[in-house]
């Protein structure tokens, strides 16, 4: 990794009724790069991408996102701006295709300013038709393309994707894709979780593989281990 | 039975549609005075609502609990309880609140602001967790976020606002307690059904009665035409 960290979380741990999600995760992110976020079910993949997020809290952890290490809770607010969570099932507010793009936008633009970014970003997803459509009616893929586009609209430093492609069919999950890899190209970085490495592997840069609660990191090509018990980590990035 | 469809129902249209200045009054009085009271008691009740729907703290489930029970006490406890409070001996008698629209006003209040907790609570526990999570990853700040949650359960707030306003309005106990059923001044809709059927006058009494189910028809019916709405375009 040539480029400077952009986040560095060590000493994560989260546990849910008792039941210990996340221990002692340590994870380093760099500016520009994708990451594939891997794990069984019920790893603790989306509960990672949540807490990054600013969305779930953790039990505790630093975080440093170049101003030194900190709690979680003296940098939610950064975590929030700095970056984009995406459902595996994003939501769309009651409204057309329009309004939902319009919801990224800052507030405070003119209306002109305003429509011209939305129209570039309905150009962008290949949304032109759809602009006035009501967004709950449309498709997984459909949705899944407006949800990027809200990303392109906001442009945070970091993405985190839980299963962009999960339940596409083969087209929507190549646009989605193409997407994803326009996103990056702007230098957008990404967390991308999914159980569908192969599909996105013109997209990440790096693996991380979620196992018992820690994370390991792998280069990009490298093979997953198989077997929870038996798996010796090939890289672990440090802080 | 031959009475009142022969003369009093008639007298009743007939003081209704003909402009009656005493009954339009009673009714400018009682719309004034629930009116108010909703739009006092909606933003801190709906705050409200939000907090117990969406923030985990100690005492939580008693707060929902005391609120669910507050809905099934008698108007007329809230009035009684109020005029303690705004009798002359009574710690804030000295507002001299006590048979004004002000008082009713209180009343209407403490009455509504269950309701709309209750129910703005049931609509917003409904609301897809999303929503918040949505506003809030794509920037915007928490009073927007708010807005949003509010703006994506708004049918279910509107039928709460609708009931509150339904029960407020029809209303009789805290009214008269607190009211004091003062002609031009606190005299409304429920205070002056009750003293007009208690003189035999049945006349005045059903032309009120029938603008509350007027009212109360036209609420649903609006609630109805929204809600419609809300479905055909999502």
């Amino acid at each position: 990794m040539s480029s400077s960290p952009q986040l560095q979380v060590s000493a994560l741990n989260k546990q849910f009724a008792g039941r210990p999600i996340l221990i002692n995760v340590d994870l380093t992110l760099h500016r520009g790069k994708a990451y594939l976020l891997s794990g069984a079910n019920g790893a603790g993949k989306t509960t990672l991408l949540r807490i990054i997020a600013g969305l779930e809290k953790p039990d505790s952890s630093r975080f440093d996102l170049g101003q030194g290490p900190m709690k979680w809770r003296h940098c939610r607010s950064t975590l929030q701006s700095k970056t984009l969570y995406l459902h595996q099932h994003p939501y769309m507010f009651d409204g057309s295709v329009r309004y939902n793009l319009g919801y990224a936008l800052p507030r405070g633009l003119t209306r002109e300013l305003r429509n011209e970014r939305i129209d570039k970003a309905l150009e962008w997803a290949e949304l032109n038709s759809y602009a006035k459509t009501p967004a709950k009616t449309l498709s997984s893929g459909e949705c899944q393309r407006i949800s990027l586009a809200r990303a392109w609209l906001k442009r945070p430093d970091m993405l985190l994707l839980d299963e962009p492609t999960a339940n596409l069919d083969q087209e929507s999950r190549q646009r989605t894709l193409d997407l994803l890899v326009a996103l990056k190209q702007d230098g957008i970085s990404m967390l991308v979780a999914s159980h569908d490495p192969a599909h996105l592997s013109t997209l990440v840069d790096s693996h991380i593989h979620l196992d018992n609660g820690k994370t390991i990191c792998l280069e990009h090509q490298e093979q997953i281990p198989r077997g929870n018990s038996k798996i010796t980590p090939i890289r672990r990035i440090k802080a | 039975m031959d009475t009142i469809s022969s003369s009093i129902i008639p007298a009743a249209l007939n003081l209704l549609f003909s402009g009656d200045p005493e009954l339009w009054e009673i009714i400018a009085i009682s719309f004034r005075v629930s009116g108010t009271a909703i739009l006092i008691a909606m933003p801190a009740s709906l705050l409200t609502a939000f907090i117990l729907a969406y923030w985990q703290f100690p005492g939580r489930r008693l707060l929902i609990s005391i609120f669910n029970t507050l809905l099934a006490v008698p108007a007329v406890v809230v009035g009684l309880t109020l005029y303690l409070i705004l009798s002359r001996q009574g710690p804030l008698g000295e507002w001299k609140l006590l048979f004004t629209q002000t008082a009713m006003i209180m009343g209407q209040i403490a009455l509504a602001f269950p309701i709309l907790v209750s129910m703005g609570h049931s609509a917003l526990q409904s609301a897809d967790r999303r929503v918040w999570e949505t506003a809030r990853t794509l920037g915007a700040s928490a009073p927007r976020s708010f807005y949003t949650v509010m703006r994506e359960v708004r049918f279910g707030l509107l039928a709460a606002m609708f009931a509150a306003f339904g029960r407020i309005i029809a209303e009789v106990g805290a009214s008269m307690m607190l009211g004091g059923n003062i002609l031009h001044h606190t005299r409304n809709i429920p205070t002056a059904i009750a003293m007009e059927a208690s003189k035999g006058e049945f006349a005045l009494g059903i032309a009120l009665g029938l603008v509350l189910l007027i009212l109360a028809f036209s609420l649903n019916a609006l609630l109805h035409h929204v809600q419609g709405k809300g479905q055909l375009t999502t």
